[in-house]
């Protein structure tokens, strides 16, 4: 039988992958995708430490004894957000170097702008 | 209800909610009233260093006091730890924050790009808040404050180099940061909690079966702090970085690699202590070997660049290296030296950066190239400036590098592969001798042809107070060398008695 | 005066005096030359005043607290040893400096010169007055540094730049690694104080450290002192100035080596390894800088050499461990003093007269410059050890000593080289004054141009050749007292009796030296033959080594620094994931099993089904990566999924905020790709695409091996409970995660829109200058190439929109109300606004909106900050926390019944801040396109009214 577990432990682990992967192209765009497929695997996994509860939404009601973990839940969400910042000035930032140099390489090779000036 | 506003209980929020206010009131004014932001910017600075003194003072007592947020009762709310570390860290962000002010606005350089002094701000808050809080979410709540602060000044007044450089910076730090969530997710697994000192008691308490990932979760969250503290071979991100950054951001960067050893002083002796089963002391042993490697690689760039930014950058790196030597071991007078080490050279590494600009200013094409070109204006007091910052830096006498170089020989005398960090400080010490000799001789001596018709360029000496000042404060740090000694060996012994940090912040017995 | 006071105004003069010529550093030169004689002056005084009390045995000695922690203690103190020592730096400095004035020409930097001159000074001082030995090191630093602005003064010399540099990379590490022996020798010996240290020799030389310890402390000397093989940095400073020579290096800082040896010779001499090593490195030297300095033909290069013989002949008798030895060598540090300095000032003044150094174009000078000549002449026979001269006594004491010594069980070495080494040097001390001042002149117009210089100049060197000469004729009357009671300082026992004369009665020694000086008159006679001999020898340049090594040095580590920091954000990333991996690999090595005990949750069809669907999009991202509009449809398939597995793993709020910031996420990454190239090529290599493919595989396994253990294990009571107990009671609203961002961790959430606030602004200051340099030059070259509907605003979606915005902004005021008891909240409704303002931005255009937009994003962050911090602070004034709340009921039309929390201001500011950076971002990301058009418009038409 498959359980749930399973199927998280094994989509973050797919996303990691693929995240790190792509962090490791030579261009901005990629790597752009590579932080942002990172960044879903570690909001899910940091989901993950509060376990696995179904239909248990930590809404407050005196019937309702049990809940699924409040805590994590907004760490993730504050982790949503920040992240949802940094990506957003990444992707601006390289799209920025990439109309200021013509080059969206990150992988240092010669064909890269002269490093020297900084204007 | 009573509205007597009495304020004193409330010093520890004062560093972060000083900046909390003069950051967007700065921007709110900045666009159509510089002067105006200019000036909240210099008074939130100067608030913020009297409130540090203020709480340097309070923490003498060795008392270690905590401020709940919102009056939630620790562990369940977030709260501020306010002991002689935090004290000290504090102390200095306001002191290079006003350096790095002042010379950003005497050399204009705050109006090269948008929001200067606004980023700054913010910058502020997350440093402080760092070196205030007890929680390791809230921790990492203010890494990414600090950073992204850290990103916008990274690319102050833009320019391809900034920009590429740029990204690479924020692509690392980015990764960096994820992976303290990761570390972060981990530890609440098994700990339940995030309140570091309770963290630490009950890391104590954790069953066999899941020592591996509690190592796991220990070493990530080491190795994201000796990223921000850029230790070889995690340090890749940094020299460009720092070397084509706005020389004022510069300065004020040569405290965020210290953020890093700060999180790493301040987490492992209190998570990672002598009870924390198979994470006790985790990076420990990775500690000494990468932070010898540091400081070599450091000060070979020190040895080798060809312009004074780079130098400074590897400088930063290499007085890293020397202070994480001291840290690796982890006794209270190897803390109190590594303590001592981490205010000085915060200090000197940032009057490298300001002085690197302060020649770059009158060399015109030469720029801060290590090269020979026609003579400039004060150059014989640009190469004192450069004198004592390059003796400070490479830790000769009589300026507190000295000093803190031979506290740290001292004291790692006799611990595991102190032969080994001797012979690293002293081969660095004398690369970065050499380094500076050859670096100083060839701009301030030597006199290259006067070639490309450049003009003498003509800049008031009002762009030497910065640098003057940070150099006036490593001189005030060694002729004061024994007080400030015996407050940083203090702090040690308090950062690293986590039992009673444990006391003092849950109230137990 | 009392003692105490004395010695802490004679160590801070100099330097006091340094900091006033630098002060007025564009004044005259008399001023600078008279600060500094006077200080010198008062030094020596001072210094003499204390005396009577040093020779008498009592103890003159202060002490001040420094860094207690490490020891360091500034503490001064004078015995004999250093009494000599100072009177020699002062009384030598005084005249040095009078020379100096003299010496140097009035347009020169004399400020800078008399400045470092002074800093020299208190340093070398500070070595022999220190009682601590860290406090010793200090000055020892200082005395490199100083020299090294001293060598350096004629910066525009190259040869300067280049001696001065050595001479600090040569002494300055030395020190470096005197600086580990002195830590180490304090360690062992138990304390820093040198009176300490020198009672201890039992215990240091028992230590297993003491081998250690003597060749650091050796090193650091002998690098000082210029031993074989250290010596070579001396020549070379002889770029300096000649007074800097004169002072420098003959009487003081290249004795600093010396000095050090004779003061710790309680604790280090006697044994067999610190005999044979001191005393065979000094006999080498002697011997070789005594040969070389026969065949020199720079005035100075000789001397130079001569005082690294000299300087030899020193470290050896210190080395021989014994007292009468020791009595020799304090006595020739006083000889060399006087008459290496009257040479070096002799050479100074022919330099200055003739405008040669050259003695193959000087001779015959004695003609017209007789009292030089005189000066000169007696100065070499004092160097040679000719009788009556005081150089004579002391070279016999050597000779005599030397035959009591055996090196290496042979015991004739020591003698038999030590006669040769006096031969060679009154070798050349007879041909430094022959060929200089008799003979015939070898250049006429050097010949002509030279005569005796004025008084001024002559004075120094004459006192000091007198002093020479009176140390021979009169030697106990001069220094017998001081030279015993130095001696007994020197060895830690009581002074020897003693008693210095020229002549001895006839023994071994004497016949040794008249063998000596009958050789060396043979030397110079056959001196031109013996120099072909040497010319035809091959030589080793040691500064031409020296500057390779540095050379090489600098390219070979040049390279590898550059090679590893090369700018690769690639390697970057690769380090940071490959250390973290192997850190993984290595913790999961420490017990405990991979799955827990906690019972699993069966997985319905549906959750496999997004399951694959996941893993299918993030595949297709990674296959199809340069498809970059393909891969944002994949990456939202992602993270749509994510948002359907927190719904169903009941965390609504989270499915929100990750839907809605997904579309904006999306929309920013659109807008950007737009002005991106759309098909790249494809960079890296095979190799290294299967080598991170590894690496990715690795991590993504030991993240998702974390996650299982994690998930198949039970929590540890975490401490949310605490919240989900307080949510409604203390935080006044029933969702308990939106309390927990407003209330228990509202200090977080004040953070986070911090950052996505300092995003905003960041981004805007990134765009506004997209329009100028470069980038606006490339924009302006942009063509749009994405697809379009003809129309620019389609009218439907134009008129959609507007209908829409109304609704849209209420629901977002819904959603924000609600947030507290049920999903939603200032964030959430933030996010929804900015879309719907978004959507106008769209469809009708950026002027159409702008122009309708009453308050810019700026103020939206700046405002939203605010409020957020004030609700914080707003609780101060009722006497609570930062950030306490406070809440109440209140019902309204619609909404039904809801409360007005405290938390609700704070969760106000969040929506504030969220618009604000959100706009920020994607309407100056959407308007750049449009700008850039206008631009490129405007260009085209600049270029036609040029044309007009």
């Amino acid at each position: 039988m498959i359980s749930l577990e399973f199927l998280v432990a094994s989509a973050i682990g797919v996303l990691v992958a693929g995240g790190i992967y792509l962090s490791l192209r030579g261009r901005t765009f990629q790597v752009v995708l590579g932080l942002t497929l990172f960044s879903y695997a570690v909001n899910l996994f940091l989901f993950a430490s509060g376990r696995l509860v179904v239909g248990r939404a930590p809404i407050w009601s005196k019937s309702v004894s049990e809940y699924a973990d409040p805590l994590p839940q907004a760490l993730v969400l504050t982790a949503i957000v920040i992240t949802f910042g940094m990506t957003a000035l990444a992707v601006i930032l390289m799209l920025r170097s990439f109309l200021e140099t013509g080059s969206d390489q990150v992988d240092g090779a010669p064909s890269d702008e002269p490093e020297d000036e900084a204007s | 209800m009573n509205l007597a506003l009495d304020l004193a209980p409330h010093l520890a929020i004062a560093p972060i909610v000083i900046p909390a206010l003069a950051a967007p009131l700065a921007l709110l004014v900045m666009r159509r009233r510089r002067r105006l932001g200019i000036a909240i910017s210099f008074v939130s600075c100067f608030a913020m260093l009297a409130a540090a003194l203020a709480l340097m003072v309070q923490a003498g007592d060795g008392v270690i006091r905590t401020y709940e947020l919102g009056g939630w009762e620790a562990p369940f709310g977030i709260l501020l730890v306010t002991d002689r570390l935090a004290a000290i860290m504090l102390l200095l962000a306001a002191v290079l924050a006003l350096l790095a002010l002042l010379h950003a606005v005497v050399t204009g350089a705050d109006r090269d790009g948008w929001h200067f002094h606004p980023l700054l701000q913010f910058q502020l808050l997350g440093l402080n808040g760092a070196f205030l809080t007890g929680d390791l979410f809230n921790l990492f709540v203010f890494f990414e404050v600090l950073l992204i602060a850290s990103y916008g000044l990274m690319v102050h007044g833009q320019g391809s180099a900034r920009l590429k450089a740029g990204v690479q910076y924020v692509v690392v730090n980015i990764i960096g940061s994820s992976l303290f969530l990761i570390a972060l997710g981990l530890l609440y697994s098994l700990t339940g909690t995030l309140n570091m000192a309770q963290m630490g008691l009950r890391i104590a308490a954790i069953g066999p079966d899941d020592q591996w990932l509690l190592r796991v979760a220990a070493l990530l969250l080491a190795s994201v702090f000796a990223l921000k503290a850029a230790l070889v071979p995690l340090h890749l991100w940094l020299p460009r970085t720092y070397a084509v950054a706005t020389p004022a951001v510069a300065a004020l960067f040569a405290i965020m690699t210290k953020v890093g050893v700060y999180s790493l002083i301040r987490v492992v002796p209190q998570v990672l202590g002598d009870d924390a089963g198979s994470a006790a002391w985790a990076p420990a042993p990775y500690l000494l070997p990468a932070a010898i490697l540091t400081a070599v690689v450091g000060f070979a760039g020190v040895f080798v660049a060809r312009r004074l930014s780079e130098q400074a950058a590897y400088a930063i790196i290499g007085s890293t290296g020397t202070l994480l030597i001291a840290v690796a071991a982890w006794q209270v007078d190897t803390l109190g030296a590594a303590l001592y080490y981490l205010v000085h050279s915060t200090l000197a590494g940032a009057a490298l950066f300001l002085i690197a600009d302060v020649v770059a200013r009158r060399r015109a094409s030469f720029s801060d190239t290590v090269s020979s070109g026609p003579a400039f204006c004060q150059r014989q007091s640009v190469g004192l400036l450069f004198l004592v910052a390059a003796i400070a830096t490479v830790g000769l006498p009589p300026l507190s590098g000295f000093i803190g170089k031979l506290l740290i020989m001292e004291s790692v005398a006799g611990t595991p592969g102190w032969g080994w960090a001797w012979a690293a400080i002293l081969l660095t010490t004398l690369a970065g001798v050499i380094g500076f000799a050859r670096a100083g001789s060839a701009i301030f001596w030597k006199e290259g042809p006067v070639s490309d018709g450049a003009e003498p360029v003509h800049v008031s000496r009002s762009d030497m107070a910065a640098p003057a000042i940070a150099l006036l404060l490593v001189a005030a740090l060694a002729a004061a060398a024994g007080p400030a000694t015996a407050y940083g060996s203090a702090a040690a012994a308090q950062v690293l008695d986590a039992a009673a940090t444990a006391r003092a912040v849950l109230g137990e017995g | 005066m009392p003692i105490s006071l004395t010695l802490f105004t004679l160590a801070g003069l100099p330097f006091v005096a340094a900091l006033l010529i630098a002060l007025c550093a564009d004044r005259g030169r008399a001023i600078h030359s008279g600060i500094a004689a006077l200080a010198s002056a008062i030094g020596l005084a001072l210094t003499l005043s204390l005396a009577g009390q040093v020779l008498a045995g009592e103890e003159v000695a202060v002490l001040a607290a420094w860094v207690p922690a490490i020891g360091l203690d500034f503490s001064l103190m004078m015995d004999p040893l250093g009494l000599m020592f100072a009177g020699l730096i002062l009384g030598i400095g005084l005249l040095v400096m009078i020379f100096g004035h003299y010496y140097l020409a009035k347009g020169e930097a004399t400020g800078r010169f008399f400045a470092s001159l002074m800093l020299f000074q208190g340093s070398m001082l500070g070595i022999v007055l220190s009682g601590n030995v860290l406090l010793l090191l200090v000055f020892w630093e200082l005395t490199s540094l100083s020299s090294f602005l001293l060598i350096g003064f004629w910066r525009d010399k190259p040869e300067a730049r280049q001696g001065a540099r050595m001479a600090l990379a040569i002494t300055g590490g030395g020190g470096l690694v005197l600086i580990a022996g002195m830590i180490l020798l304090g360690v062992v010996a138990g304390s820093f104080d040198l009176m300490t240290i020198l009672q201890s020799a039992d215990v240091v030389q028992a230590s297993p450290l003491y081998p250690v310890i003597l060749g650091l402390i050796l090193i650091g000397c002998f690098t000082k002192s210029a031993q074989f093989p250290f010596h070579f940095w001396l020549p070379h400073a002889m770029a300096a100035p000649t007074p800097v020579s004169a002072y420098l290096h003959s009487a003081t800082m290249v004795k600093a080596g010396v000095f050090l040896l004779a003061r710790l010779w309680p604790v280090l001499a006697g044994t067999e390894l610190y005999t044979v090593v001191v005393s065979s490195v000094g006999l080498f030297t002697m011997l070789f800088g005594a040969w070389v300095a026969l065949f020199r033909h720079d005035l100075k290069a000789i001397l130079a050499y001569s005082t690294i013989s000299q300087l030899g002949l020193l470290v050896m008798l210190l080395g021989f461990s014994l007292e009468a030895a020791a009595v020799a060598a304090v006595l020739h540090v006083l000889n060399h003093a006087a008459f290496k300095a009257a040479l070096f000032m002799t050479a100074g003044i022919v330099d200055h007269e003739a405008g040669t150094r050259d003695i193959r174009l000087l001779g015959g000078l004695a003609k017209v410059m007789p009292v030089t000549a005189l000066v000169g002449t007696l100065a070499a026979l004092a160097m040679a050890g000719i009788p009556p001269l005081g150089g004579f006594i002391s070279k016999e004491m050597m000779l005599y000593e030397a035959l009591n010594v055996s090196l290496f069980g042979l015991p004739w070495l020591v003698p038999v080289v030590a006669t040769i080494a006096a031969t060679l040097s009154v070798g050349y001390s007879l041909r430094f004054a022959a060929y200089l001042f008799f003979g015939q002149p070898r250049d006429a117009d050097a010949h002509a141009r030279a005569h005796d210089p004025g008084a001024g100049m002559l004075a120094a060197p004459v006192v000091l050749v007198s002093l020479a000469v009176l140390l021979g004729l009169t030697p106990m009357l001069l220094a017998g007292t001081v030279v015993s009671s130095v001696a007994g300082a020197v060895t830690g026992a009581p002074a020897p009796e003693l008693e210095l004369s020229l002549w001895h009665g006839f023994n071994l020694a004497l016949g040794m030296s008249a063998l000596a000086i009958l050789v060396g008159a043979l030397l110079l006679w056959r001196h031109a033959a013996l120099l072909r001999r040497y010319a035809a020898m091959r030589h080793a340049d040691a500064k031409a080594l020296f500057e390779r090594a540095m050379r090489v040095a600098d390219l070979a580590v040049r390279k590898a620094v550059v090679a590893v920091h090369r700018p690769s954000l690639q390697r970057m990333v690769f380090a940071v994931f490959a250390v973290v991996v192997l850190l993984v690999v290595e913790g999961t090595g420490s017990g405990g099993g991979l799955t827990g005990p906690r019972e699993l949750l069966p997985a319905p069809p549906v959750a496999i089904v997004a399951w694959l669907l996941l893993v299918a999009a993030t595949i297709a991202v990674l296959v199809e990566e340069r498809q970059r509009f393909r891969a944002l449809i994949y990456i939202s398939v992602i993270g749509l999924v994510i948002a359907l597995a927190f719904v169903h793993f009941s965390a609504p709020d989270l499915a929100l905020t990750q839907i809605s910031v997904e579309v904006v996420t999306i929309l920013l990454l659109l807008l950007s790709l737009n002005l991106l190239p759309k098909l790249p090529r494809l960079l890296s290599s095979p190799t290294r695409r299967l080598r991170d493919g590894v690496l990715a595989a690795l991590g993504g396994l030991g993240v998702g091996g974390a996650a299982w253990a994690m998930l198949t294990r039970n929590p540890n009571d975490p401490i949310s409970s605490f919240h989900l107990d307080n949510s409604y009671s203390g935080g006044g609203g029933t969702n308990v995660v939106n309390v927990t961002l407003v209330d228990f961790r509202a200090f977080d959430t004040m953070g986070e829109i911090i950052v996505l606030g300092i995003a905003g602004i960041v981004i805007y200051a990134l765009l506004d200058t997209t329009s100028r340099g470069a980038a606006g030059a490339r924009l302006r070259s942009w063509q749009e190439d994405m697809p379009h509907s003809p129309e620019s605003h389609p009218v439907m979606f134009v008129m959609s929109t507007r209908i829409l915005l109304p609704l849209v902004l209420v629901a977002g005021i819904f959603i924000f109300l609600r947030g507290h008891n049920e999903p939603g909240g200032g964030f959430i409704a933030g996010l929804i606004v900015a879309i719907a303002f978004l959507l106008q931005y769209l469809a009708s255009g950026f002027d159409w909106t702008d122009s309708r937009r009453r308050i810019g994003e700026h103020i939206l962050i700046g405002f939203g900050v605010l409020i957020a911090v004030f609700t914080g602070l707003g609780s101060l004034l009722f006497g609570a926390n930062f950030l306490s709340t406070a809440f109440d009921y209140f019902t309204l039309p619609l909404v039904g019944e809801f409360e007005l929390a405290t938390a609700l201001l704070f969760d106000l500011g969040v929506f504030s801040v969220v618009l604000g950076a959100v706009m920020l971002a994607l309407a100056q990301l959407s308007h750049i396109a449009k700008r850039a058009a206008r631009a490129h418009a405007a260009h085209e038409a600049e270029l036609r009214e040029t044309e007009a």
